[in-house]
């Protein structure tokens, strides 16, 4: 269930980095997200994600 | 008892036609309009520049194809050279490449069909395209050769029919745009975000196990789908735009049926979207097979899970293969986003076609006993300018495709160390990795909680609703991080 779980957020953690740098529904403005670093905002989104889906994988590759 | 393997039972035509299929896409005909945008009646020249790029390196494929007549491409070729590292980054990009490229053809028929019912939901229809072609290929390369023979020959006479109907209208039309103010930059731009108008011609090469007689038929079938390819798109585009000015064209979802719609009236702008959509039905289909070969061989060579190798009995396909890169197709597709999909297909394909003339040169080199049923004309020179322009290329891709090609660079690497250097030690390291991404995640909740990070704009319950999704993730990320680190198996 862990591991799940953990895949999930790794998941919507990259699919949220595209909705920011795409601004899909408006996120940008809705969070205040600054447009200046928005490369910033995607990269820690994106590793953030790869990282936590990885080691849910493990978690998962167990079951 | 034999085990079953490919079956060689694609020739000439089957080949080239399955060569043109894969090349004319609809979403090159859609992309068409965008670049046509950005460089006005400079257009015709970019497209015929970008063929001549292509046809460079299509002449490594043809010799290596036929030098290495073995499932995967650029994938086996790189391995030979380079060995196991490099290989198996080519293995990965090619792969990936061809699942964005099924996914933006299945966009492109999608746009296309678009122009006849503008209420479709596209990236819906795109990803059900991808399903349904899938099951296609679970079937074998004889059904796939043959749908894919039919509806190229189908496409072509229709584009033959738009040529002919609006040559006389497209004499009439002058530019008025003044195209030397564009520059070598717009030039450039333009044709990096064209390269994919030549992509899927080297599908030949990667279904070489399925070809009769592929010391023949492999570089003849490459060298004619590149030039037919050529003369196809110069001579749509040069009657497009002289049937309707770039900065009108730009604006279109199917710039080619508006295009023919203008010229002979709206029954041809159906008819020309018609065979847009089987040409998108078409290049889809080669996409997903050639993606399925390339999983092949690096499960063949034991880089990727064995059962990804596996052939099914009946259809002798590689049915595990096929079904794990539809997935992530059909969800790629899902996207629907065309520019971001397009460039990260031709960063794909640069890094693709650098790498096959580089293993052309190094094989040259360590290999020169090699049977070559065909030799590169003027080497060195064609594939050093193959690497040259694959090279200027990439400086025009679009910053954040290159980032997330860096990010699949780092999944690579990480696969390829977890199988070499072993399962555990990297099981460990992501469990220091998960308690590190608690600590962080519980960070910023604590500074989000003492209104050390303040939100912009943000509402007091917003700023709540963050705080406890990030206690959340603390809480999964440490729970995770423990359950890996101590795993019983370690």
């Amino acid at each position: 269930m862990v591991g799940v779980i953990q895949t999930a957020i790794g998941g919507i953690s990259i699919l949220f980095a595209f909705f920011v740098f795409y601004d899909i529904f408006n996120v940008q403005t809705v969070l205040g997200f600054v447009a200046d670093s928005m490369g910033l905002y995607l990269w820690v989104f994106i590793i953030f994600g790869l990282l936590s889906v990885i080691s849910g994988l493990f978690l998962l590759y167990e079951m | 008892m034999t085990e079953p393997h490919l079956k060689r039972e694609l020739g000439l035509l089957r080949v080239t036609m399955m060569g043109i299929g894969g090349t004319v896409c609809a979403s090159s005909f859609v992309i068409i309009g965008y670049a046509a945008g950005l460089v006005g009646y400079a257009i015709v020249p970019v497209v015929i520049i970008c063929g001549v790029i292509s046809l460079l390196t299509m002449l490594s494929y043809a010799e290596l194809g036929t030098a290495i007549p073995l499932a995967g491409g650029e994938y086996t070729w790189a391995k030979i050279a380079y060995g196991g590292f490099i290989g198996f980054l080519t293995g990965w990009f090619e792969w990936l490449s061809n699942m964005f490229y099924a996914a933006i053809s299945a966009i492109g028929f999608a746009y296309v069909i678009s122009y006849i019912f503008p209420q479709i939901n596209i990236p819906l229809v795109a990803a059900v395209v991808v399903i349904i072609f899938a099951l296609v290929n679970l079937r074998g390369a004889k059904q796939t050769g043959t749908i894919q023979t039919v509806i190229t020959v189908l496409f072509l006479t229709i584009l033959v029919i738009f040529v002919l109907g609006g040559w006389s209208q497209a004499q009439v039309a002058q530019p008025t745009q003044n195209t030397g103010s564009i520059g070598l930059i717009g030039i450039s731009v333009a044709i990096a975000y064209l390269f994919e108008l030549y992509l899927g011609g080297e599908a030949i090469a990667a279904a070489q196990a399925e070809t009769k007689n592929p010391g023949r038929n492999i570089p003849l079938a490459i060298v004619l789908t590149a030039l037919i390819t050529i003369l196809i798109y110069a001579t749509v585009v040069f009657v497009a735009v002289g049937i309707v000015p770039p900065e009108i064209l730009s604006q279109q979802s199917s710039p080619i049926a508006f295009a023919a719609a203008q010229a002979m009236g709206p029954a041809a702008g159906i008819i020309v979207t018609i065979g847009l959509a089987l040409a998108g039905l078409a290049t889809t289909n080669e996409a997903i097979m050639a993606q399925s070969r390339v999983l092949y061989a690096m499960s063949r060579d034991g880089y990727l899970p064995k059962r990804l190798c596996s052939i099914e009995k009946r259809f002798c396909t590689p049915h595990y293969a096929i079904i794990i890169g539809s997935i992530f197709t059909a969800l790629f597709a899902a996207t629907g986003m065309v520019n971001f999909v397009v460039y990260a297909v031709n960063l794909g394909f640069i890094i693709g076609f650098f790498v096959v003339n580089l293993s052309l040169i190094k094989l040259r080199k360590i290999a020169p006993h090699l049977k070559r049923p065909f030799h590169v004309p003027l080497y060195p020179l064609t594939p050093i300018a193959g690497l040259i322009t694959c090279a200027f290329l990439a400086l025009f891709i679009e910053p954040s495709v290159i980032l997330l090609g860096i990010e699949l660079a780092i999944v690579a690497v990480f696969v390829y160390y977890v199988k070499m250097m072993g399962y555990n030690r990297f099981r460990i390291a992501f469990g220091g990795v998960s308690l590190g991404l608690g600590s962080l995640a519980g960070l910023v909740a604590h500074l989000l909680r003492t209104n050390s990070i303040v939100l912009h704009g943000v509402s007091q319950e917003t700023a709540a609703i963050f705080f406890y999704v990030l206690v959340f993730i603390c809480i999964i990320e440490f729970l995770a991080g423990i359950l890996n680190v101590t795993a019983s198996d370690i």
